[in-house]
């Protein structure tokens, strides 16, 4: 039982950390520039990425032996896309504010090559369950970071945590300014680039 | 069984499946969905009006609420005269009129505007003076995120606050969006006709200044019918304004 126990943990775990998918991998870097201006809007996107990997990982691992060879690719591409149409649709039912905020880049979480690729290189020679825990994995690795990057956008950048304020407002009086640049699509480039370069000084040590 | 009738028969059912449960789920959520965006509609127009701010989270019920009790929407004819809505024709205007302590407070003109990439759409408040702006608000576009997608932002929509839809001398001139900030890059005599543009979005706000111009026009002769004070009573409550 402890190698199977080793090996759950790892799938889980792995991928948060060791492997992590836009810090290692280098993937989903698109969408981690585009949403990460807020906490709020990166937080809604990381729990829709988590749920949209870990589903269709889920999907595509039952159906492996069905899915004919030759057509597999598509196959996937049907099913992530039926699910995140689903993701879509909900937080336009229940999440409307936000789903106006993320606008597009919930359709284009399909676009998202961890979705894809958890599906082709894990879930397609895996168990159900496994695949889900590994989707799950990856999707909290992918969120992870960027609900990092967001953190440090939205307090630098506008001095708020999910829309309230925390620099105090003694800071602007005496001269403090917030950094318009942290707003822009390049500051979140510069971000990963620093998580990655603190990611690696730790792993080798 | 060929594997290649195995593949088209997968393809098949696959699809099959994946369309029934997109169905069931968009039409099991249209009435969420659809409440979602009249709600949206209604506090951007309560928004334009000042009645409500974007910071605290407005309850479903109160939104309606306040609209059912501030908000009048009526149509127009290009001659600005009221008509009743039974009796519109195509090129009959709407207007939305804000209520307050039994006067109109202002009127709302919704902004169908072209952007660069698609329509925006959102609502311009005019106080009863019927050249001042009260407010300016979008909710529903398609320009780029961070670029021209800034015209959701608060930032930009206070800009048109307390700005003029007329010029010093009273003559309709509309509103237009600077390239840049109005202080640095407008003469001092025309600053109250222009508003912060967006860096990174001139095209934007190239777009929906020429959008504005040509929707306010049309509404021309409601505003003048407000400069010239000539609307003092709710109208169509009794018909008095004819």
């Amino acid at each position: 039982m402890k190698t199977t126990e080793t090996k759950t943990l790892k799938v889980i775990f792995e991928p948060i950390w060791k492997n992590n998918p836009i810090m290692v991998q280098i993937l989903g870097i698109c969408s981690s520039l585009a949403v990460t201006v807020q906490l709020k809007t990166a937080i809604v996107m990381a729990i829709a990425l988590t749920l949209v990997v870990a589903f269709s990982n889920l999907t595509v691992s039952v159906l492996r032996n069905a899915i004919p060879r030759n057509i597999r690719i598509i196959a996937e591409l049907c099913i992530v896309a039926t699910l995140v149409i689903l993701a879509d649709e909900l937080l336009k039912a229940f999440m409307y504010d936000i789903s106006k905020q993320l606008s597009v880049f919930v359709g284009l979480i399909i676009t998202n090559c961890i979705v894809m690729g958890r599906a082709e290189s894990f879930a397609l020679a895996n168990p159900p369950l496994l695949s889900f825990l590994d989707g799950l994995g990856n999707g909290i690795g992918y969120g992870s970071v960027l609900i990092a990057v967001a953190f440090i956008r939205e307090l630098m950048g506008s001095g708020k945590l999910l829309g309230f304020d925390v620099v105090p407002q003694a800071f602007y009086l005496s001269g403090y300014e917030n950094m318009g640049f942290m707003l822009l699509a390049p500051a979140a480039f510069i971000i990963i680039g620093l998580l990655v370069w603190l990611q690696r000084t730790l792993l080798n040590k | 069984m060929s594997s290649n009738f195995k593949s088209v028969l997968f393809a098949i059912v696959l699809c099959l499946a994946c369309s029934l449960l997109l169905t069931m789920a968009s039409s099991g959520l249209k009435g969420y969905q659809l409440r979602n965006i009249k709600l949206d509609r209604q506090k951007n127009l309560l928004r334009s009006a000042g009645l409500i701010d974007d910071q605290n989270n407005n309850r479903p019920e109160s939104i309606e609420k306040l609209y059912s009790e501030k908000i009048k929407s009526l149509w127009v004819d290009p001659s600005g005269r009221i008509v009743k809505e039974t009796e519109r024709e195509q090129n009959d205007l709407p207007v939305y009129l804000y209520i307050k302590e039994n006067a109109v407070e202002a009127y709302i003109v919704p902004i169908n505007a072209q952007g660069l990439w698609g329509k925006i759409n959102g609502y311009l408040a005019i106080n009863k003076d019927g050249s001042t702006i009260n407010g300016f608000t979008v909710y529903k576009h398609s320009e780029t995120p961070g670029l021209g997608g800034e015209i959701e932002r608060s930032w930009f929509q206070r800009n048109f606050e307390g700005k003029k839809i007329v010029n010093k001398e009273g003559k309709f001139v509309s509103i237009s969006i600077a390239r840049g900030a109005v202080k640095d890059v407008i003469q001092k005599d025309f600053q109250a006709n222009f508003v912060d543009g967006i860096s990174g979005a001139t095209l934007t706000g190239k777009f929906l200044s020429a959008s504005m111009k040509d929707i306010l026009k049309e509404y021309e002769s409601v505003s003048v019918k407000f400069r010239q004070n000539m609307i003092k009573e709710i109208p169509g409550n009794n018909g008095a304004e004819n």
